[in-house]
């Protein structure tokens, strides 16, 4: 308390009325900017630049009514992640809050260096020879579990975690809490045991899927998603928001070179950028790194120095990807040209422009071998004149095949090679949002269309094709287990705010929908 | 504070209501999903939140008690504002949907 006053005395923002008033459910910090940071900002972004919310500050608030405001921030917005504040904000925070936010530009990226990294590096099991030598649960083959991230009501606290599931059983094996929003499951394609999660705070968990326990963990950065896993298991790269930097690690989580990112633009401005997807493929000891606003593609060689090959005007607003042909190629989204990008690593040059439709997010992406053909499916989140497509392309061809209008806009497909539709989530703000479509690979044509119940997103099949997995997330609360032929609905898991889905059989076929042969 | 309410919360339950109008489950699961689980969830709260769960309560408890948050006999500005605009059709096929929901 009393350090709380001894800050309060440097706030200009709080009167000492209103901290007297505020019975805060939070801790009673009169900081407003920790206020910001422990409530909001994984969300709007810590540098109130915007993350997976609308960025809140001085330009984007300008004009906007404090009463409105204060509402929303009580309420909620309703079918949104944002959560209702009430009872956990009092109203006293909620004015200082509103107050300086619509005060605040957008800051300055925060640093975040390398000996931050290493000084947040925590060590859970000392000895990971203690560990056990196989899983300490009933299942079949490790490639059944399914993760997924829980998202939490709040976006933190004791519902944010990674929850694993036998995706036969559809039993949930382990819980890993992350404190902050799992965001990215990512697996160790090596060595069956290693999983890695990322929050929405750039936080990566190691986790030992036998014991189900994470073993380490260190602060990457502030805010973003990116993060891959060599092929060798070796390495973990990741890439944040905020600040504009990536780092690659090895595989006990220590930092071991940091890269800042940034680039001319394909409008040949010199930007500094978030990180895109990062990937690690089958087929060579590298990552590839999207620079977002850079528009540019980084292939960074796993040896010594890690040297860097930079793929310039690859696309306006680059953001994720997915890999074809054993891994040698990489198909990546550029939101603002409207196109996906192939790009052959081995030479490392652009291939194509592939014609998508509005705002192209590729999500995990999805490819299925139909009549002899390996066809990409690409979802679209825009919704362009009215027109909301799934692209189909021929990957060897490099071509455009089809548009297939699905009912709005998409984010992410799933498909099997056992399982006869590729599934898509339908994002658009209204009760749409809480149906997937699913498309016959055989007519191209939407065939069904399920009411998932919550915001229906990131569908995912089981490693042998026989279910589907979709998150209802928001409030609905469960991820939904459907039998991928008869489309019935075969179980349902209790989680908090469910949102992406990772099965372990990715690291098997490497893009949903082709079999594991591909990859021989 | 209760006008300021009014206009967001209000909106979203018209709307949502007036999609509702088959078997009474349903309308109540609809208003459900849409309306209150945004604090509430619906087979069960955030143990972090501050909200009083529903799921899985007593039929008769829960129709009185928005009722009685409609007519102001029981004062809370948030839920003062949302029943305003229940309907007695509404607040039964709620109550009748979350009583009969498992709890988590
Ligand atoms: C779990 C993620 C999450 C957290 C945490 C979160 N928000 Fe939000 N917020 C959102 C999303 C998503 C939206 C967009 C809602 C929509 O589209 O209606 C939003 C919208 C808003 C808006 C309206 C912005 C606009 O331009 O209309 C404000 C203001 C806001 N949030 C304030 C806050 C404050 C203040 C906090 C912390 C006390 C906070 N949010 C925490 C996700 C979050
Ligand atoms: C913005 C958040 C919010 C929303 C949305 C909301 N509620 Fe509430 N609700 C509350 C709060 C806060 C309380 C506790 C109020 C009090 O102290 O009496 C509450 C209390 C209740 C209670 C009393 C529970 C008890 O144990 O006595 C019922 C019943 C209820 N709400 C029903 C609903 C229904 C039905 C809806 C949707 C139409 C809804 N609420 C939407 C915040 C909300």
């Amino acid at each position: 308390m009393k350090k709380a006053i001894i800050k309060l005395n440097r706030s200009i923002l709080l009167g000492v009325s209103s901290f007297i008033l505020s019975i805060s459910c939070v801790q009673a910090s009169s900081d407003i900017h920790k206020l910001y940071e422990d409530n909001c900002a994984s969300c709007h972004g810590s540098d109130h630049g915007g993350y997976l919310a609308p960025a809140l500050n001085s330009e984007t608030l300008k004009g906007r009514s404090p009463t409105a405001l204060r509402t929303l921030i009580m309420t909620g917005s309703f079918e949104t992640l944002m959560p209702p504040f009430f009872g956990r904000l009092g109203d006293k925070d909620i004015r200082s809050l509103v107050k300086h936010l619509q005060s605040t530009p957008k800051l300055d990226n925060p640093p975040w260096t390398i000996e931050d990294m290493k000084a947040s590096l925590k060590v859970y099991v000392k000895d990971e020879s203690k560990l056990p030598a196989k899983p300490t649960y009933q299942i079949d083959s490790m490639d059944d579990l399914i993760g997924v991230a829980a998202r939490g009501k709040y976006g933190r606290g004791s519902g944010s975690k990674a929850v694993f599931i036998n995706s036969k059983t559809h039993k949930i094996v382990g819980e890993i809490e992350t404190g902050t929003a799992a965001h990215i499951i990512d697996f160790d394609p090596a060595n069956e045991r290693w999983a890695y999660v990322k929050t929405d705070t750039a936080e990566i968990f190691k986790v030992d899927l036998y014991s189900m326990k994470a073993v380490r963990s260190i602060k990457t950065g502030y805010n973003g998603p990116g993060m891959g896993v060599s092929r060798d298991g070796k390495y973990v790269m990741a890439g944040s928001f905020v600040p504009h930097n990536a780092v690659i690690l090895n595989a006990n989580l220590e930092p071991l070179k940091v890269i800042e990112l940034e680039g001319v633009d394909p409008d040949g401005k010199m930007v500094s950028s978030d990180s895109g997807m990062i990937i690690g493929t089958p087929y060579a000891d590298i990552f590839a790194i999207a620079l977002e606003n850079a528009g540019q593609v980084w292939v960074v060689d796993l040896k010594e120095g890690f040297p860097i090959t930079k793929i310039k005007n690859v696309g306006r607003h680059l953001h994720d990807a997915f890999l074809t042909h054993k891994g040698q190629k990489l198909m990546i989204a550029s939101y603002d040209d409207s196109v996906v990008i192939a790009i052959d690593l081995k030479d490392r040059k652009i291939i194509k422009k592939l014609k998508a439709g509005c705002v192209p997010h590729v999500g995990g992406g999805a490819a299925v071998k139909i009549d002899g053909r390996t066809l990409g499916f690409g979802t679209n989140f825009g919704t362009c004149e009215n027109n909301t497509v799934v692209s189909v392309w021929d990957l060897d061809k490099m071509e455009l095949v089809k548009q297939i209008p699905v009912s709005g806009g998409t984010e992410s497909p799933a498909a099997h090679a056992n399982a006869p539709y590729v599934a898509v989530d339908i994002i658009t703000k209204d009760r749409r949002a809480r149906t997937i479509q699913l498309i016959d690979k055989k007519s191209f044509k939407v065939v069904k269309t399920l009411d998932v119940g919550g915001h229906a997103y990131f569908p995912e099949y089981s490693a042998d094709g026989k279910f589907l997995y979709v998150s209802a997330g928001y409030a609905g609360d469960e991820v939904v287990v459907y039998d991928s032929h008869s489309l019935k609905k075969v179980a349902s898991v209790q989680m908090e705010s469910p949102a992406g889905i990772f099965s372990r059989g990715r690291v098997k076929y490497m893009t949903r929908g082709l079999s594991p042969d591909e990859m021989e | 504070m209760k006008e300021l309410l009014t206009s967001t919360v209000i909106l979203v339950i018209l709307t949502a209501a007036s999609t509702a109008q088959a078997a009474s489950i349903y309308a109540g699961k609809s208003t459900a999903a849409a309306v209150c689980s945004q604090c509430h969830g619906i087979r069960g709260t955030s143990a972090d939140a501050p909200f009083p769960p529903l799921a899985g309560r007593d039929e008769e408890y829960l129709e009185m008690a928005l009722k009685q948050y409609r007519d102001k006999t029981r004062v809370s500005d948030i839920m003062n504002n949302i029943a305003g605009s229940l309907t007695d059709r509404d607040i039964n096929n709620i109550a009748s949907y979350y009583s009969r929901l498992k709890i988590r």
